[in-house]
C-alpha cells in the first residue's frame, strides 16, 4: 500500500522518530543452564542500549546518500531497519520500492557448489526467482568474468573471484533502493573501479542508494547529501562534503564568512574592519585543500571606517591541536601602510607551503602597530587543510624545509 | 521483481504469521534451492551419496535384527521389517528436527542483513529429510520382498502419516530452531532427549514387552502414534484404526501451529541479538 501522500510522490523512504533498544544481559546468557540458573538466583540483569534515537529523515528518489559515523554510532542498525530485518522499538519506517541490500563478501555462498549453483542459490536469497535467474545468468558472469570457472566448485576460487561474483549477482539490474555496506572495498584495483562505475550508473539511472563507508572519499565523491551519525543520532546531516568535513575535523573545519563568525572567534573596535578573508591557489582560485610545497595566496578585504594610520595587518596559522607555528605581519615584513580610508585589500603570498599533512587554521588581524588598539581579529577562523602527495613525501614533524641531499663518496686512501 | 512487497510500513503490522505464510508463498524457489543445495552437498561430499541414505537405516536395522533376535530372544515375525519401518519414519523425525537448528542458525547470518522469511530455512530442513525418506522408503521395500512381507493396498495410505509427520516436526523444528539460536546448548539437549525419546518408543522392541499397567503411557507419546499409523500399513498390510487417525491429525495440525505461532511470535526478535 502506497503510504505517500501526493506531495511525496519523490519520496523513496521515510524514517519518522526511529528507535531502536537492545537490551543487553549484563553478563551474556548463552545457554538454557546459565539462564536457568540465573533464573532461580534471579539475576538475569538487562540494560537498555539504544542504537537508534529520534532518527527520522526522507530519502527522494535517486538521491546518493553516505552514512558516516565512528564504530557502534548505530549506522548498521539504520540499515538493518531500512532493510526491514529489524522492525523499530519506536518510530516508524516507511519505504517505498524494493530494498536490494548487498550481502557482505561470500555470505549465501556454498563451497561444494559450483560458481553456476551458487548463482542462483545466492540469487534465490535475494528474492530472485528461477526463471528471473535464468534470464541474468549470461550477464551476472559476464560481469564477474568468470566465464571458465562456473562449473568448478566455489572452494576453488580466489577470495576476490568470489567478490566478483557476488557483486555481479547483486548489481545485475537497477535497484530501486540500494545498500551498501562496505563493500566497495572488494576485489582488485581493476574490479573496484569496475564496481565502482556500475554504482555511478546506477546513480544516473536514478537509484536511491545508501552508502556506509570508512573511506571519507569514496562518500565525498559518490554522495551529494551525508548523515552523521554518533551514539545512535543524526548529529549532522546535509551536503556530503559538509557534514563529511564536519565529522573528520569537527566543526572548526567549516569555512565560514566573517560575519558568521561566533563572539569568541572574533574580536576588536571595527574602526578597520576585515569584509572577507580567501585563501586562493596560485591560479587565484579559491582553495582550502593544498599539498605541501603549493603556493598560497591570502587575501584579506578590509574597510576603514575612519581614516587610520599606523595600521598593520597580520596573519597566523595554528595546527589543528592548537599549536602556533607562524606568525607573520606586515610590519615584521618592513610595509609600511599608508594612511587608509575605504576598502582594499591585503595580500600575503606564500611560494611554497611548507607545511606538512594536517588541519591548520588561518587567523587574520588588523591592529594599530604600536599595539595600542586591536581593530579587528579573527581567530583560528579559516580552516586550511594540507595533504600529502607525490611531491613531497615527508611526514615527520611539522614543516618540509625544502632542504637538499647530496651525498659524497670519500676515497679510501 | 519479486523481492520485497514494494511498500513497507513498519507500524502496519499485519498477522506476522500470515506474513510469514505470504513471504514463504513469495520465497518458493529458494525453498526449492535451499533443498536441492542440501541435497547436492551431501551427494558430492561422500563417495557413496545418495546411497549412504539407504544404507545406513540398513545397517542399523541388521545390527538390531541381530541384537534382538539373538540376544534378547525377541520373537516377532518379520522383526526386520519391524524395526526397519518405524526406524526410517524415527530417523526423518530425529534429522528434521535437528536440522531445523542448524539451518536456522546458518541463516541468522543472512537475515540478519536481508529481508527473507525466517521460516524458509526451517521448511527447507524438513524438505530435505522428506527426500530423504522417500529414498530410505527404497531399501524397506527390498526388505519386504526379501523377507516375504506382502505388499498390501493400505500402503496407499502411507502418504497420510508421513503428512502428519512432517507437519509434526515442522512444529516441533521452528519451536527448537528458534531457542537454539538463542540458547546453544538447546542442540546437545535435544540429542540427549531424542535417544531417550528413541528408547521409550516402540521402534525396536514390541510394546508388548513393557508390563501391561504401563502400557497406556504409550498413548502419551504423540510419536508412537504416528509410527503406528505408518508401520501398520506395511508391517500388518491394514490400515490403521480410525480414531487414532483423527487423533494423530489433530496432533499434528495442532503442534504445527503452535510451532508457527511461536515461530512467528519470537523471530522478529532474533535480530536484537548482538
Amino acid at each position: 500500500m502506497d503510504w505517500r501522500t501526493a506531495s511525496e510522490r519523490e519520496l523513496a523512504l521515510r524514517l519518522d522518530d526511529v528507535a531502536v533498544r537492545y537490551r543487553v544481559p549484563h553478563e551474556r546468557v548463552a545457554s538454557l543452564k546459565e539462564l536457568a540458573i540465573r533464573r532461580l538466583q534471579r539475576r538475569v540483569q538487562f540494560s537498555d542500549f539504544w542504537a537508534l534515537r529520534e532518527i527520522s529523515f526522507t530519502a527522494r528518489r535517486g538521491e546518493v546518500i553516505g552514512i558516516v559515523g565512528k564504530n557502534g554510532a548505530g549506522k548498521s542498525t539504520l540499515l538493518k531497519v531500512i532493510a526491514r530485518v529489524l522492525r523499530p522499538t519506536n518510530g516508524r519506517v516507511r519505504i517505498a520500492g524494493a530494498v536490494a541490500p548487498l550481502l557482505e563478501f561470500g555470505a549465501g555462498f556454498h563451497p561444494e557448489l559450483t560458481g553456476r549453483e551458487n548463482v542462483f542459490l545466492n540469487g534465490a536469497l535475494l528474492g530472485f526467482t528461477r526463471a528471473q535467474m535464468r534470464e541474468k545468468y549470461e550477464r551476472i558472469v559476464e560481469f564477474a568474468e568468470l566465464g571458465e570457472f562456473m562449473d568448478a566448485p566455489l572452494r576453488t576460487y580466489s577470495s576476490g573471484m568470489v567478490a566478483r561474483l557476488g557483486f555481479a549477482i547483486a548489481t545485475d539490474i537497477v535497484p530501486e533502493i540500494l545498500i551498501l555496506d562496505e563493500v566497495l572495498a572488494v576485489g582488485d584495483a581493476m574490479f573496484q573501479r569496475k564496481s565502482f562505475e556500475r554504482i555511478l550508473k546506477f546513480r544516473a539511472a536514478g537509484a536511491t542508494i545508501l552508502l556506509v563507508s570508512h573511506n571519507l572519499d569514496a562518500v565525498k565523491s559518490l554522495c551529494e547529501r551525508a548523515l552523521w551519525l554518533e551514539h545512535g543520532r543524526i548529529l549532522a546531516d546535509g551536503p556530503a562534503a559538509t557534514v563529511v568535513d564536519h565529522y573528520q575535523f569537527g566543526d572548526s573545519a567549516i569555512q565560514r564568512a566573517p560575519g558568521m563568525l561566533a563572539p569568541e572567534q572574533r574580536w576588536g573596535t571595527r574602526r578597520v574592519e576585515i569584509t572577507d578573508v580567501r585563501i586562493k591557489n596560485y591560479n587565484g582560485d579559491a582553495q582550502t585543500i593544498f599539498a605541501t610545497g603549493d603556493a598560497l595566496i591570502l587575501k584579506v578585504d578590509y574597510r576603514a571606517h575612519q581614516p587610520t594610520a599606523g595600521l598593520t595587518f597580520g596573519m597566523a596559522i595554528h595546527r589543528h591541536d592548537g599549536m602556533h607555528i607562524t606568525g607573520p605581519n606586515t610590519s615584521f615584513a618592513g610595509l609600511t601602510l599608508p594612511t587608509l580610508d575605504g576598502c582594499g585589500t591585503v595580500t600575503f603570498s606564500i611560494a611554497h607551503l611548507p607545511l606538512l599533512e594536517g588541519l591548520y587554521h588561518i587567523s587574520v588581524s588588523a591592529h594599530a602597530t604600536d599595539a595600542s588598539e586591536m581593530y579587528d581579529y579573527h581567530d583560528r577562523a579559516y580552516p586550511l587543510r594540507v595533504v600529502n602527495t607525490d611531491a613531497c613525501r615527508e611526514r615527520y614533524g611539522i614543516i618540509s624545509v625544502r632542504g637538499r641531499w647530496s651525498h659524497t663518496p670519500r676515497e679510501i686512501e | 521483481m519479486n523481492q520485497v512487497s514494494d511498500f513497507y510500513d513498519s507500524a502496519h503490522r499485519p498477522s506476522l504469521m500470515l506474513e510469514e505464510l505470504r513471504a514463504v508463498w513469495r520465497y518458493r524457489d529458494l525453498l526449492a534451492q535451499l533443498i536441492a543445495r542440501n541435497l547436492t552437498v551431501r551427494y558430492k561430499r561422500s563417495i557413496l551419496g545418495f546411497a549412504w541414505t539407504m544404507l545406513n537405516p540398513l545397517l542399523m536395522m541388521t545390527i538390531l535384527t541381530l541384537v534382538f533376535s539373538n540376544v534378547f530372544r525377541v520373537t516377532l515375525e518379520h522383526y526386520a521389517v519391524y524395526v526397519l519401518s518405524a526406524l526410517v519414519l524415527w530417523n526423518f523425525f530425529a534429522q528434521a528436527t535437528s536440522a531445523a537448528m542448524s539451518e536456522l542458525a546458518w541463516g541468522s547470518g543472512l537475515f540478519q542483513r536481508i529481508y527473507m522469511p525466517r521460516a524458509i530455512f526451517v521448511l527447507a530442513a524438513i524438505g530435505t529429510n522428506l527426500v530423504n525418506l522417500l529414498l530410505a522408503m527404497i531399501p524397506l521395500a527390498v526388505i519386504m520382498l526379501a523377507t516375504g512381507v506382502p505388499f498390501r493396498p493400505a500402503l496407499l495410505f502411507l502418504p497420510v502419516p508421513i503428512g502428519l509427520t512432517a507437519l509434526f516436526a515442522l512444529g516441533i523444528g521452528l519451536v527448537l530452531a528458534v531457542l537454539a539460536v538463542s540458547f546453544a546448548d538447546i542442540v546437545d539437549i535435544y540429542q540427549v532427549a531424542l535417544t531417550a525419546w528413541l528408547y521409550l518408543t516402540p521402534i525396536i522392541y514390541p510394546p508388548e514387552i513393557v508390563p501391561a499397567q504401563w502400557r497406556g503411557l504409550f498413548a502419551l507419546n504423540p510419536l508412537y502414534g504416528l509410527l503406528e499409523l505408518f508401520r501398520q500399513p506395511i508391517y500388518a498390510g491394514v490400515l490403521p484404526a480410525f480414531d487414532l487417525i483423527v487423533a494423530m491429525s489433530a496432533l499434528a495440525f495442532g503442534v504445527v501451529a503452535f510451532g508457527w505461532w511461536f515461530f512467528a511470535r519470537n523471530v522478529d526478535g532474533l535480530a536484537y541479538r548482538i
